[in-house]
């Protein structure tokens, strides 16, 4: 909302500076938002009489087109201006004036507000002595449509600012959608005689009615009183359309409104003014001359003042003649029935229409409208036809029209005065401020909230019909708030509550496997829950019934709610490649979205991680070459260690089939993905089912070369997604001390020569198979191949300790439980023991 | 042996472990006067055999010979291998440590769980709710019906299924209220959803931080007083906090709050050249607060007569901008490991 100062002092009066009041304002819930100043000394810039006016005499002619004048070839006016005691010749591309006009002239050397110097210009072979300006050249408006007409009995020579006055200032103020009386100046006006403890000024609306009597004129006939619990029609003759007064255009400019003609001005100053808006209908235009508030029929269409013919759903409250609709109800004017040059006879609507009515209707027509703004939020039924009688007023006086007697005014049934009681020691407690009885009553009043009862507990207030946000107790405590002061509630020392603590261990594990993360060195990285669609048909070509799509998203980056993690974790991998970055170890803790097979819409907590590049490696080794089994390892790793300290029960080698904790299940081709993970992004050969406790949760493995050839990444990339829950269930266990171990431990290494092919999983369960009792850990420590073990063949070594719970081992016991196991291997593994 | 031959040798050998050029010389000169089977231990096994008058000089000079050049062996070897040490190993102290960086924080985790530590100082513990919520629990619940115009500030992602992303994350005040009897104290972090177009400073995707406290006499005051303590416990220890009127139709009176500006202190004027972040007005605009609607107690079957209580929101990513400068609100969910880097905490 727009508020120029100068014609808010109408309503009030004030002598404060601009800031402070807008200061004030904001601080009482009318956030200021803006404080433009408007127009300037304008030195140099006279009214200019239009003397003559003819065609630029070579403007047509193309050969002078390569000019670098912008004006349009045969657009161009030369005419004769006085400044009332010299001519001027000036050359001019507006068309909206004519001879006898009065218009602002910028002599040779004026300052323009946009720092543009008029100088002697030669246009097209003519000199142009100075410049006729528009409003957006002065710097009141972005208005280029036409010169700025000054008031006609304005002395040729008159500066310019004496004209338009000093510069306007011109608050823009941030409405909340329960104060409808603060869309128009009286609103605000009122608010700020309460701030300031100044008087509400209004406006005379009286008039003589000098026409016919109403009901010889027209009839009203509403079918829907709850849509439309009041309407109001008068009847205005013999109006001649003219342009508004100067001033009044001056005014609706500055409010953001373009002035078109007497009639619609009116309506829209008297909106402004006071907030209830107004419709003016060319009475000869209506069939029968008469209106009908309705439902729209079936079909029914109509064409709006804005040009566009639109189909009218059944329900739209549409105001009717006798044949037709004409306008949509409290939103737009229909075009067939509005005001024109020729009209002579207004027939002027002032009415009110229910909130919810009018906002379903602009949803149906996607047509906001500073009517429909204001009927949305509530306009105050008891203002109905003061407005018109203050619109009638102005009509007499603007337009010339004479008014018919009385007024038709449908309003069947006046609401009841809503009676709210505050108790005093509530405002004091809800506000924990100290506050006497006395002025809380006074803020009441002071609102223009009468009150009509009061006691030493209590007092009760009448809330007024033009603020419908007061229906209880809490809403006068907020007034109560917002005048006395936000700043006067004192802070002191926090309060600390008691109360049953909720159960925050969920979100404590989420904190902690968070901390574990960056700890293994991995960064967080946070992405939107959309996702484009395409990026996640690049990387998973799952099944894409089970996405949830946005029915309208806001572009096609950001159509699908993610339905995994790992698309942006590999696109947030490409994208750091890109910028030169060669290595990078992310980790995202976020929601994923799925329907699920009944087509519900679920949502759960998942854990991704994304290697690039040597981050296993120290700088001293960064640039060995990067085998692809690197990568997997530190991965690979990385949940291990998660796991470890997340109290995952660790994985008992000796128990063959039973399986808790982490273990890997590799997923060969054909193989099916576990449930909710494609596995399209994944090499063949290395991706991994990630199996907690026995469940599958999640996939881990290699991105396929494909998919890193289209981010141009050259290094391996190993990633993993799995669902959080089942990470996170042993999170907050408890864990308990064991004794140490009391008798020393020995070790023995062990070399063996197997086949290349048998992997290390193979050789550990082949041990633990047969291990005695007293083996209590194996340790991988070395592993090669090399020309002299022969093609085909391998050398690993291992590390296995021994202990007892009962004795220290000898060297000879120890000897023969080692010769157990070299024994096995040679016979299960054909392993050649080369040690040990 | 006589006192002058024994002088004379100890001088011979003290030369000798001076003239010395490696540790190996060193080692044969120990030998030859000091071993098991040297010079010396004959000389102290012979001692009972010579003149009773030359025994006592002949004890101190074989005790000077011991102790000296014990003490001049030892002390060049030291020098040997301090020489050796520096030529053959060439130890270079400023070669780049080697340790594995730890990883970071993304900014928004930073604040959330910062959040999250300061409001359990104050009994407060964290509650959750789904990004996918109900029109119910996300706009009627908060007393925000389908015809009110308050809806039009939260422009809405709704599903085919007719449910929606929730707007804020006040619909877990609701959830929670459902479930628990009066007192509450929770706060709520959440991802939240608004039709936006994305710029410098929005983002349809974005993060907020609810509060809610209930109880019998929870007021205005307490409030002001505990954002007053979060603002000083996320900003620093002199921000302040200051409240305008505004309006949510889930809390009546409504307030925004701002906080001070901890650049400038508050005081842009004194700032020299003015301050960037508050663009001089010296308060940082941060999101919605206000005393819970009595209709809102209605709808989750608390007393509204007996019960108070306070609700606030916070913008994440708004505290995280203003704490850490970012300029851009898109750098948050751009994920360059630079920036994040930046930022580690
Ligand atoms: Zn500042």
């Amino acid at each position: 909302m727009k508020v120029p100062l100068s014609w808010l002092k109408e309503y009030v009066d004030l002598d404060v500076e601009p800031k402070a009041l807008a200061e004030r304002l904001t601080f009482a819930g009318l956030e200021v938002e803006s404080l433009e100043v408007i127009g300037s000394d304008f030195k140099g810039i006279v009214t200019g009489e239009v003397l003559s006016i003819k065609p630029h005499p070579t403007a047509d002619s193309p050969e002078h087109s390569a000019l670098s004048q912008p004006a349009e070839p045969g657009n161009l006016l030369l005419c004769e201006v006085s400044n009332g005691k010299d001519v001027r010749r000036v050359v001019c591309g507006a068309r909206n004036f004519s001879v006898g006009d009065k218009v602002p002239l910028a002599e040779v050397g004026a300052l323009l507000p946009n720092g543009t110097t008029i100088e002697v210009a030669v246009i097209r072979g003519e000199a142009s002595h100075g410049m006729l300006c528009a409003e957006d050249e002065l710097g009141l408006s972005d208005d280029h449509s036409g010169l700025l007409i000054l008031p006609p009995d304005t002395p040729a020579g008159t500066s310019l600012s004496k004209v338009l006055g000093p510069p306007e200032t011109v608050l823009t103020l941030e409405v909340t959608p329960n104060r409808p009386d603060c869309l128009s100046l009286i609103g605000i006006a009122r608010e700020v005689a309460a701030l300031y403890g100044c008087r509400l000024k209004m406006p005379a609306a009286s008039f003589q009615e000098e026409g016919p009597a109403i009901d010889t004129c027209t009839s009203v006939r509403v079918e829907d009183p709850e849509a439309c619990p009041r309407y109001t029609a008068r009847i205005l003759s013999q109006v001649t359309i003219a342009p508004s007064p100067f001033l009044a255009r001056r005014r609706l400019t500055l409010a953001g409104i373009r002035p078109i003609n007497n009639i619609v001005d009116i309506t829209n100053y008297i909106m402004l003014e006071c907030g209830q808006p107004l419709h003016a209908f060319d009475q000869t235009l209506l069939n029968e001359g008469r209106i009908v508030v309705r439902r729209a029929r079936s079909g029914e269409r109509m064409a709006t003042l804005d040009g566009a013919e639109r189909t009218l759903a059944p329900e739209l409250l549409v105001i009717a003649d006798a044949r037709q609709a004409v306008a949509a109800a409290g939103i737009m004017g229909g075009a067939a029935s509005g005001i024109l040059d020729t009209t002579r006879t207004v027939l002027l609507e002032s009415a009110c229409f229910k909130p919810a009515v009018v906002r379903k209707g602009s949803k149906q027509l996607s047509l906001s409208t500073e009517s429909s703004y204001r009927f949305e939020r509530g306009v105050d039924i008891n203002l109905v036809d003061w407005a018109s009688r203050r619109a009638t007023a102005l009509m007499t006086q603007w337009a010339g029209a004479k008014a018919a007697k009385g007024v038709i005014d449908v309003y069947p049934m006046e609401p009841k005065p809503r009676n709210i009681t505050c108790r005093f020691d509530r405002v004091r407690q809800l506000l924990g401020v100290d506050i006497a009885n006395d002025p809380i009553a006074a803020i009441f009043e002071s609102l223009a909230l009468p009150v009509v009862q009061r006691n030493g507990k209590s007092c009760t207030v009448q809330a007024p019909t033009f603020r419908p946000d007061l229906e209880t107790e809490a809403d006068l405590i907020e007034e109560i708030a917002r005048m006395h002061g936000l700043d006067n509630i004192p802070a002191r020392a926090p309060s600390h509550g008691g109360g049953v603590p909720a159960d925050d261990r969920p979100t404590r594990a989420v904190m902690r496997c968070r901390s574990l993360l960056i700890g293994l060195g991995l960064s967080e990285i946070v992405n939107y829950s959309f996702v484009c669609e395409d990026l996640l048909n690049r990387i998973d070509t799952g099944a894409a019934d089970r996405r949830i799509v946005l029915p309208r998203p806001i572009s096609a980056d950001h159509s699908i709610l993610r339905p995994w993690l790992l698309p942006q974790m590999i696109d947030t991998l490409g994208r750091n490649r890109s910028r030169q970055i060669a290595e990078a170890a992310f980790f995202e803790l976020g929601r994923i979205f799925l329907k699920n097979p009944a087509g519900a819409l679920c949502e759960e907590e998942h854990l991704a991680v994304g290697l690039m590049g040597a981050v296993g490696r120290s700088g001293l080794e960064k640039r060995r070459p990067l085998r692809e089994e690197d990568s997997f390892a530190w991965l690979k790793g990385i949940l291990e260690a998660l796991g470890a300290a997340l109290s995952f029960p660790l994985h008992s080698p000796r128990q063959q089939d039973a399986v808790p904790g982490i273990a890997l299940s590799p997923l060969p081709p054909g193989s099916a993905a576990p449930e909710g993970f494609p596995l399209h992004c994944f090499k063949d050969h290395c991706r991994m089912s990630i199996i907690l406790n026995g469940e599958n949760c999640g996939v881990l493995g290699l991105v396929t070369d494909e998919i890193r050839r289209d981010y141009r990444i050259l290094e391996p990339v190993a990633v993993l997604e799995i669902r959080l829950a089942p990470l996170l269930r042993h999170a907050w266990e408890t864990p308990s001390a064991e004794r140490l171990p009391v008798y020393p431990a020995v070790t023995r290494d062990i070399a063996l020569r197997v086949g290349k092919d048998i992997k290390h999983e193979v050789i550990i369960r082949t041990i633990w198979k047969m291990a005695p009792k007293e083996l209590t850990d194996i340790r991988l420590f070395d592993i090669y191949k090399s020309v002299e073990l022969g093609v085909g063949f391998k050398s690993v070594a291992y590390s296995l300790t021994y202990r007892s719970a009962e004795r220290t081992l000898t060297d000879d016991a120890v000897n023969s439980l080692h010769e157990c196991v070299k024994a096995g291997l040679r016979s299960e593994l054909k392993a050649e023991i080369r040690e040990g | 042996m006589k006192a002058d031959d024994l002088q004379a040798l100890k001088d011979a050998a003290l030369t000798d472990a001076c003239a010395a050029q490696t540790v190996e010389d060193l080692e044969k000169i120990r030998v030859k006067h000091l071993g098991r089977k040297g010079l010396l231990p004959e000389i102290m096994k012979s001692l009972k055999d010579a003149d009773p008058a030359e025994r006592p000089a002949i004890g101190r000079i074989a005790n000077e010979l011991k102790q000296e050049l014990a003490s001049l062996l030892e002390s060049r070897r030291a020098a040997f291998q301090a020489q050796t040490a520096c030529q053959t190993q060439a130890f270079d102290d400023t070669l780049p440590g080697q340790w594995r960086p730890l990883g970071t924080r993304h900014p928004i985790s930073q604040i959330i769980e910062e959040a999250v530590r300061i409001f359990a100082t104050l009994g407060f513990t964290v509650a959750d709710g789904p990004d996918i919520e109900t029109e119910y629990y996300n706009f009627d619940a908060l007393n925000t019906p389908g015809n009110h115009p308050s809806r039009d500030t939260q422009d809405t992602f709704w599903l085919e299924s007719g449910e929606l992303l929730r707007t804020q994350t006040s619909p877990v005040q609701i959830r929670v209220m459902e479930e628990q009897k009066p007192p509450v104290r929770i706060i709520a972090p959440g991802r939240c959803y608004r039709r936006d177009t994305t710029d410098a400073t929005h983002s349809s995707n974005f993060h907020q931080i609810e509060g809610l406290y209930v109880d019998r006499d929870v007021s205005m005051a307490d409030l002001k007083s505990d954002i007053s303590y979060f603002a000083r416990q996320m900003m620093g220890p002199d921000v302040k906090v200051r409240f305008r009127p505004h309006f949510f139709p889930f809390t009546e009176p409504s307030v925004e709050y701002d906080f001070s500006c901890h650049v400038c202190g508050g005081k842009p004027a004194l700032a020299g050249r003015g301050c960037r972040l508050c663009k001089n007005s010296g308060w940082i605009e941060i999101s919605g607060a206000g005393m819970v609607n009595p209709k809102v107690f209605e709808k989750v079957g608390y007393d509204p007569e007996t019960t108070t209580g306070y609700a606030f929101g916070m913008g994440v990513e708004r505290i995280a901008m203003v704490k850490y400068s970012i300029q851009d609100i898109r750098l948050l969910y751009d994920n360059d490991i630079r920036f994040l880097r930046q930022l580690s905490g």
